[in-house]
């Protein structure tokens, strides 16, 4: 990556998840500025270190919160989320503000991947081509990042 | 002269001209079916005739029934849109035949399958009303012990389908949950193992924890593709292979190795996935870690077609072949066995000179004849 880092916020319960996760994060370039267990640290956290990007986890200590947690950290911190949740298909339709969504269970491969794609699109706001297997992006950020229209004439 | 004279009389004259050998006055006076005449010409159409059959039905003597109107026979519970009916044919003149409730002298009712029909002379004009009565409530009250039993039934099948609808909705969100569960513990397990191999220095293990996490893997990549579909019974063996050789080779990050697929679209038993997985995942990885050594260029195809009512899985490779390679890494080919025995299936190796054949033999459903 030419810039600085990307600073990433994991939200996770699972510790061992968010360890291995935090490790495979920094291997693509990323920053990893802290770990959330439940929906109060998270925002907590969001406001007080508005990270790049925040992975979030749908279920965390407190419930499934994850929802919520990204649609305040997108509306009070502009902080731009990623979903990690088994449910992929219980998320709402504008993916309450989150960037798009990574299957579980992932692969290390996939994970990685699809957070360089990420870094990408953060730091030039366009998408460098189509996301990765594994990585599905929210229409609004297809959008943002230039993937709506003619998606394979590139 | 009182009505009832007057339609006695009326009634008199009526069977007077119908002597004791008219066998259809006969005919009318015995039958079992209640009848009655009334006349037309008098005031208020009063009953002129009326047979035993009658007499029994009502309850009344033939007495109380000569020179009255027929209403004496309608009650409280007698519906008035019957009664607006039953005036309206007799004011027309026309037939008319329908259920009514009657009361009998006791004030018990019956429900009376009533037929009216006017009589008329040669003239055209109406002189008589003719009228038969039948005891209908029998009947009638079967149809209500219908409509009742039948309604009771709706009742029942729509609170069971109201228990039935919930029983479904509690067992889909158990399945959710449990899916769920399955894959944050899948999840779980490879970091577990991802975690260790970042700290473990010898390479011999380091390479075992490599093939865990790969077997792991496969299984995630079906978990992730289990529940995608609507239907949870079948798998799409096709789609995951193309997620599972994708992951795979994008994780050798050996871009000189070509990978071609060559995918029919097979649908198998959600439960044979995870075995079928596994074998495929150790052919492939097989192949991506032993037919190209040292930097070696070279292709790797994945196809699956049908075949006699078999499912044909080749995986090949242009590589070094089985001997120069030294593959059969031991434990990953015994796992091939092993799952191909559980799932009836056939594998072959063969030489493709250059490189290696795999092909597996799934039967569709059931064993292999």
């Amino acid at each position: 990556m030419a810039g600085r880092a990307l600073d990433v916020l994991i939200v996770e319960d699972e510790v061992l998840l968010a360890t291995e996760l935090e490790f495979l994060a920094q291997e693509v370039g990323y920053h990893s500025v802290g770990l959330a267990m439940s929906s109060d640290e998270a925002v907590d956290l969001a406001k007080s270190l508005h990270p790049d990007l925040a992975l979030v986890d749908v279920h965390l200590q407190d419930g499934p919160t994850g929802v919520e947690v990204v649609r305040r950290i997108h509306d009070d911190c502009g902080c731009v989320a990623l979903f990690m949740t088994a449910n992929v298909k219980r998320l709402p339709d504008d993916f309450a503000g989150a960037c798009g969504v990574i299957g579980k269970p992932y692969s290390e491969h996939g994970v990685k991947t699809a957070l360089a794609y990420l870094a990408v699109c953060l730091e030039e706001d366009r998408a460098p081509g189509l996301p990765p297997v594994g990585l599905e992006l929210a229409p609004a950020f297809a959008e943002r990042w230039g993937l709506t229209e003619t998606p394979l004439s590139a | 002269m009182t009505d009832y004279l007057k339609s006695q009389r009326a009634g008199d004259q009526l069977a007077a001209e119908h002597g004791i050998d008219d066998p259809f006055a006969a005919a009318i006076r015995a039958t079992r079916m209640a009848m009655i005449v009334t006349d037309a010409t008098q005031a208020d159409n009063p009953i002129i005739f009326a047979n035993d059959a009658f007499l029994r039905l009502t309850g009344y003597a033939r007495s109380e029934v000569i020179g009255r109107n027929c209403r004496f026979l309608q009650g409280p519970d007698t519906s008035p849109a019957s009664i607006a009916e039953l005036r309206g044919a007799i004011a027309d003149g026309d037939d008319i035949a329908m259920d009514i409730l009657n009361y009998r002298k006791d004030g018990s009712s019956f429900w009376n399958a009533l037929y009216l029909s006017p009589v008329r002379n040669k003239q055209g004009q109406i002189i008589y009303f003719f009228g038969s009565q039948l005891d209908v409530s029998d009947k009638k009250q079967t149809e209500q012990h219908l409509r009742e039993t039948r309604s009771d039934l709706e009742l029942a099948v729509e609170a069971r389908t109201r228990e039935l609808t919930l029983a479904l909705e509690q067992k889909t969100a158990l399945l959710h949950e449990v899916d769920h569960r399955v894959k944050n513990n899948l999840q779980l397990i490879s970091s577990l193992l991802l975690l260790q191999n970042r700290r473990e220095k010898d390479p011999a293990l380091k390479h075992s924890l490599r093939g865990m996490l790969e077997r792991v893997n496969a299984i995630a990549t079906v978990h992730r593709r289990l529940f995608q579909s609507e239907d949870v019974e079948r798998f799409d063996v096709s789609a995951f292979v193309r997620d599972l050789v994708s992951d795979m080779t994008g994780s050798a990050n050996r871009e000189e190795i070509r990978v071609r697929l060559d995918l029919e679209r097979v649908d198998v038993a959600a439960s044979k996935a995870a075995p079928l997985a596994l074998v495929i995942s150790e052919l492939f990885s097989n192949a991506l870690r032993h037919a190209f050594p040292d930097g070696r260029a070279g292709e790797i195809s994945v196809s699956i077609t049908r075949q006699n009512g078999d499912f044909r899985i080749e995986i090949a490779d242009d590589g070094v072949g089985a001997v120069e390679g030294a593959r059969t890494s031991g434990f990953g080919l015994t796992i091939v066995q092993l799952l191909c025995q559980q799932l009836k299936a056939r594998s072959e190796t063969t030489d493709a000179g250059p490189g290696t054949r795999v092909v597996v033999h799934l039967p569709v459903n059931g064993a292999h004849h």
